[in-house]
C-alpha cells in the first residue's frame, strides 16, 4: 500500500483549514499520539496531527486526504486496548479533543446530544440530579472519549442489564470517508427507514467514518444500588454460579464481574486497599439496583444465599457510594495494576457464551501452564467476557515472548473457537488482533466487509490497516 | 473489654455541593454514611473483640435516620447500637456533643475503652472524641497509629506525632482517637447486615439518657458560627528570577535555601 508523505505543503493546507494552533508537527508532541494503551510494538508515529473543533473542519481535511492520498486516523482518549487510534500507516491523526461540548440535554425525549471528544464519565456529571442518566459504564469512564466507545462499541461493567454502546446510540452525525458529512437515526426510539448505517458505524473502529456528533438515549437513574463482593475458594466455584445466579434468582443483575486472586492482590497492593483476598481464590462483584430499597435488599439476599448455597466463603455488602466505589476501584483498576507487575504483556478480551465461561476458565489455566506463565484472569463473567492477561516471565527474554505469546494466544483463540465464542467482545479487532480474525471469521464474512470497506472507502484512506488489510484499489 | 464507640452520620463528601448564597452545605438528596474516619476507629474496637472478648457497641447522636449508621456499624461486627436523638440536640458545638455523649456514655454503665475517629469529614474539628475523655475523666491518647498491648488495666498504644512516633503507656479506662494507619476498615458482610436489619436500636432522649437541657442545642452551646466562608484557593507561585549569569548563581542558592526552609530537600 503506498500512501504519500505529508509535505509542508499539505501541513501549511491544514493549517488553514483548523488553524495554525490546531496543527502538530513537533516529533515529541506527537509521540502522545502514535500509541494508545496496547503493548509499544504497536505504535506508529504519524506525520502530523490535527485537533479540529467542527464537523465541516473535518470535511475538508478528509478531502484533501483522499486529493493526496495520505490516510487518516481518529483519535479519542488514547485508552483503547487494540491499537485503534494508532497512525499504522502514518498520515494525519484526528485527535478530538476540542470537540468537547455536551451539546443539548433533551429531557422530554430522554436523550443527550454529545460531541466525540467528551469524556464518558462527564456525561453523568452534566445529567447529576436529573434523574436519568447514560447507561455506558467502561473501566476507563474516567480518561476515555464517547467518540471511540462508540468506534469500538465499547462494553463495561454493567452490560448484564444495561446491555453496550450500541444500544444507546440512537443518531450520529458523520463524516464519510470521502468527507460527506451525514446524519444517521436521530431523536427516535425506533427507526428502519433503509439499512442501519449508525449501527454499522458503532463498532467500526473509525475505518467507515469519522463520528462527530453521537446522539445518546439515557435511562432512568435507579434510585438504590448494592454490591456484593462474594469471595470463593477457587476459580471453579466462583465461575460455576454466574450462569445460575440469573437463572435460579430469575434476577438480572446490573453487573457480574469475576476476579481472580492475583488480580486482585495486585490491584489491592497498588491502591494500597485490602481487600480479604487472602483465603479467596476469585471473587465476583454482583451489582443489582431499582428504585425500592427493600427490593434491592430483597434482591441481594436471594443472590447472596445462592451464593452461600454454592461454597461461597463469605458475602460482604456495599451499600452506599463510598463501599461500592472502594470495590469498583479495585475492579476498573486491575488492568493498570497488572501493568506494574509485568509491563510486557497482553491484556485479551474473549468472549464466549455464558454457559461456557467455567470450561473456558479451567482451559486458560491449562494454557498458563503449558508455556509457564502466568494469564490473571477478571472481567465481565455475566456476558461471557474476561480479560485474560496474559504476563511475560521475568526469565525469559523478548524473543522468548514474543513466540510464547504468539502460541499462546493462538491456542487461546483456538479454544474460544471451540465454544462458539469470539476473540473481542468489546476491545476491538484493531491493528492488534487482525492476523487472528480468520480464526473465528469465515473468509465470506471478511469479504463482505471488506466490500463494505471499498464500497465507502475507495482510495483505503480511512484508518487502514485496522480489522484487515485490504490493497489500495485506486 | 467493652468498647464504646461515638460515631457520626457525615453528608458523602463526593457529593456536596455547597450553597453559593448562604455558604452552606446543601444536605437534600446526598447520602448520608458513616463519617469515613469513624470506620478506622469501628475496626480497631472490632479486631480488639476478636483478640480479648467483650462487647462493641456504637453511639450516634443525630436525626433518627442516624440508625443508619449505627446499623452499618453492626453489619461491620459490632454488638449494638444507641441512637441519641431529640430536637433538644439541634445546634450542639463540639462542647455540648461532648457533654452529651460523655453522659450518654455514662448511662450504658460497665466500658473500658472509647475509640474514636481522629475527626469527621464534615465538621473537622476532632475535638469531640478529646472532650469526652475530659467529661469523663478518663485517659486520652490522640491519633493513635497502633495498638500494642493490654494487660492488667494497663495498655500501650503508639501515636502519630509530628515527624515521628511516640509510645504511651496508659490507665484503662481509656478514650483513644485512631489515625487511618491503624486498621483497614472491612466491609459489611450480608450476615452482619441481616442480622442489623432485624435488631432494633434503642433511641434515647435528653431525659432517658439523664442529659441536663441547658447544657445542650443550640443554647447550650458556647461556640456559634458567625460567618462561613469558602477560602479562596490560591497557589502562591515563587519565581527566583536570574537576569544573567551572575544572578543565575544567586537565584539557585535562594531556591536551594527556600526548598531548605521548606524541609522539601
Amino acid at each position: 500500500m503506498k500512501y504519500n508523505q505529508v509535505t509542508p505543503a499539505i501541513v501549511s493546507q491544514l493549517s488553514d483549514i483548523v488553524g495554525k494552533k490546531y496543527i502538530i508537527t513537533d516529533e515529541e508532541k506527537m509521540s502522545t499520539y502514535s500509541h494508545d494503551e496496547t503493548p509499544p510494538q504497536y505504535a506508529h508515529m504519524p506525520e502530523a496531527v490535527v485537533i479540529p473543533r467542527k464537523a465541516e473542519e473535518i470535511a475538508e481535511i478528509v478531502k484533501l486526504a483522499n486529493r493526496e492520498l495520505i490516510p487518516i486516523t481518529p483519535r479519542g482518549g488514547g485508552t483503547g486496548l487494540s491499537g485503534g487510534s494508532i497512525p499504522s500507516f502514518g498520515g494525519i491523526v484526528i485527535s478530538f479533543e476540542r470537540m468537547n461540548s455536551i451539546l443539548e440535554i433533551d429531557y422530554n425525549n430522554m436523550l443527550i446530544v454529545v460531541e466525540p471528544g467528551v469524556i464518558t464519565s462527564e456525561i453523568n456529571v452534566s445529567l447529576e440530579g436529573s434523574g436519568l442518566f447514560y447507561a455506558g459504564y467502561p473501566m476507563s469512564l474516567l480518561s476515555c472519549f464517547i467518540g471511540g466507545n462508540v468506534a469500538e462499541d465499547a462494553g463495561g461493567g454493567k452490560a448484564i442489564k444495561y446491555g453496550v454502546t450500541s444500544r444507546y446510540v440512537i443518531g450520529l452525525e458523520i463524516v464519510t470517508p470521502t468527507g460527506e458529512i451525514v446524519q444517521l437515526g436521530g431523536k427516535l426510539v425506533k427507526d428502519v427507514t433503509g439499512y442501519n448505517l449508525k449501527q454499522l458505524i458503532v463498532g467500526s473502529e473509525g475505518t467507515l467514518g469519522i463520528v462527530t456528533k453521537i446522539i445518546l438515549k439515557l435511562s432512568p437513574m435507579p434510585r438504590y444500588m448494592v454490591d456484593l463482593l462474594v469471595l470463593f475458594k477457587d476459580t471453579r466455584s466462583a465461575i460455576r454460579l454466574v450462569p445460575k445466579i440469573m437463572m435460579e434468582c430469575g434476577i438480572t443483575p446490573t453487573s457480574i464481574e469475576y476476579m481472580d486472586q492475583l488480580s486482585v492482590k495486585t490491584t489491592c497492593d497498588y491502591l494500597n486497599e485490602s481487600l480479604p483476598y487472602h483465603n479467596a481464590g476469585a471473587m465476583l462483584l454482583i451489582e443489582v439496583d431499582g428504585n425500592k430499597e427493600e427490593h434491592v435488599d430483597a434482591d441481594a439476599d436471594l443472590i447472596g444465599e445462592l451464593c452461600f448455597q454454592n461454597e461461597a466463603i463469605e458475602v460482604y455488602v456495599a451499600d452506599n457510594n463510598t463501599t461500592r466505589e472502594r470495590i469498583w476501584s479495585v475492579r476498573r483498576n486491575i488492568d493498570e495494576a497488572l501493568r506494574i507487575l509485568s509491563p510486557v504483556q497482553t491484556d485479551e478480551d474473549t468472549v464466549v457464551p455464558i454457559a461456557a465461561i467455567t470450561e473456558f476458565v479451567e482451559e486458560i489455566e491449562k494454557i498458563a501452564e503449558k508455556y509457564n506463565i502466568l494469564i490473571p484472569s477478571f472481567g465481565h463473567a455475566g456476558d461471557g467476557n474476561l480479560h485474560p492477561t496474559l504476563l511475560k516471565n521475568p526469565d525469559s527474554t523478548m524473543e522468548e515472548w514474543f513466540e510464547t505469546e504468539e502460541k499462546a494466544l493462538r491456542d487461546i483463540y483456538g479454544l474460544c473457537k471451540k465454544l462458539g465464542g469470539k476473540i473481542t467482545g468489546e476491545h476491538g479487532i484493531g491493528c492488534k488482533r487482525k492476523k487472528y480474525l480468520n480464526i473465528v471469521t469465515s473468509e465470506a464474512e471478511v469479504e463482505m466487509m471488506k466490500k463494505i470497506k471499498q464500497a465507502l472507502d475507495p482510495n483505503n484512506i480511512m484508518n487502514p490497516g485496522k480489522i484487515f488489510d485490504i490493497t489500495c484499489s485506486s | 473489654m467493652n468498647i464504646i464507640i461515638p460515631v457520626k452520620q457525615v453528608p458523602e463528601t463526593s457529593n456536596v455541593k455547597m450553597d453559593e448564597k448562604t455558604g452552606t452545605m446543601i444536605r437534600d438528596g446526598v447520602e448520608s454514611i458513616i463519617n469515613p474516619l469513624d470506620l478506622y476507629a469501628i475496626e480497631t474496637g472490632i479486631q480488639l473483640k476478636e483478640k480479648f472478648g467483650g462487647l462493641v457497641t456504637v453511639i450516634s447522636m443525630g436525626p433518627p435516620a442516624a440508625e443508619r449508621a449505627v446499623k452499618e456499624a453492626m453489619a461491620m461486627g459490632c454488638d449494638g447500637g444507641i441512637v441519641l436523638t431529640g430536637k433538644e440536640f439541634a445546634g450542639s458545638d463540639t462542647w455540648a456533643t461532648s457533654y452529651a455523649l460523655s453522659e450518654a456514655i455514662r448511662k450504658i454503665g460497665t466500658w473500658d475503652l472509647i475509640l474514636c475517629g481522629e475527626r469527621a469529614t464534615d465538621g473537622d474539628t476532632g475535638q469531640v472524641g478529646p472532650g469526652i475523655a475530659s467529661f469523663l475523666d478518663i485517659s486520652l491518647a490522640t491519633y493513635v497509629s497502633s495498638v500494642e498491648d493490654i494487660d492488667n488495666g494497663l495498655m500501650v498504644v503508639e501515636r502519630l506525632v509530628e515527624g515521628g512516633y511516640e509510645k504511651l503507656q496508659m490507665e484503662l479506662p481509656a478514650l483513644l482517637t485512631v489515625v487511618k494507619e491503624i486498621s483497614y476498615p472491612r466491609l459489611p458482610t450480608l450476615r452482619g447486615k441481616q442480622k442489623a436489619r432485624v435488631t432494633e436500636v434503642p433511641r434515647w432522649s435528653v431525659d432517658s439518657a439523664g442529659i441536663d437541657k441547658n447544657r445542650i442545642g443550640l443554647n447550650g452551646s458556647p461556640t456559634r458560627v458567625v460567618k462561613i466562608e469558602t477560602p479562596k484557593v490560591a497557589r502562591g507561585g515563587k519565581i527566583f528570577a536570574a537576569k544573567d549569569e551572575e544572578s543565575l548563581g544567586r537565584a539557585v542558592d535562594e531556591l536551594v535555601d527556600f526548598l531548605v526552609m521548606k524541609e522539601l530537600i
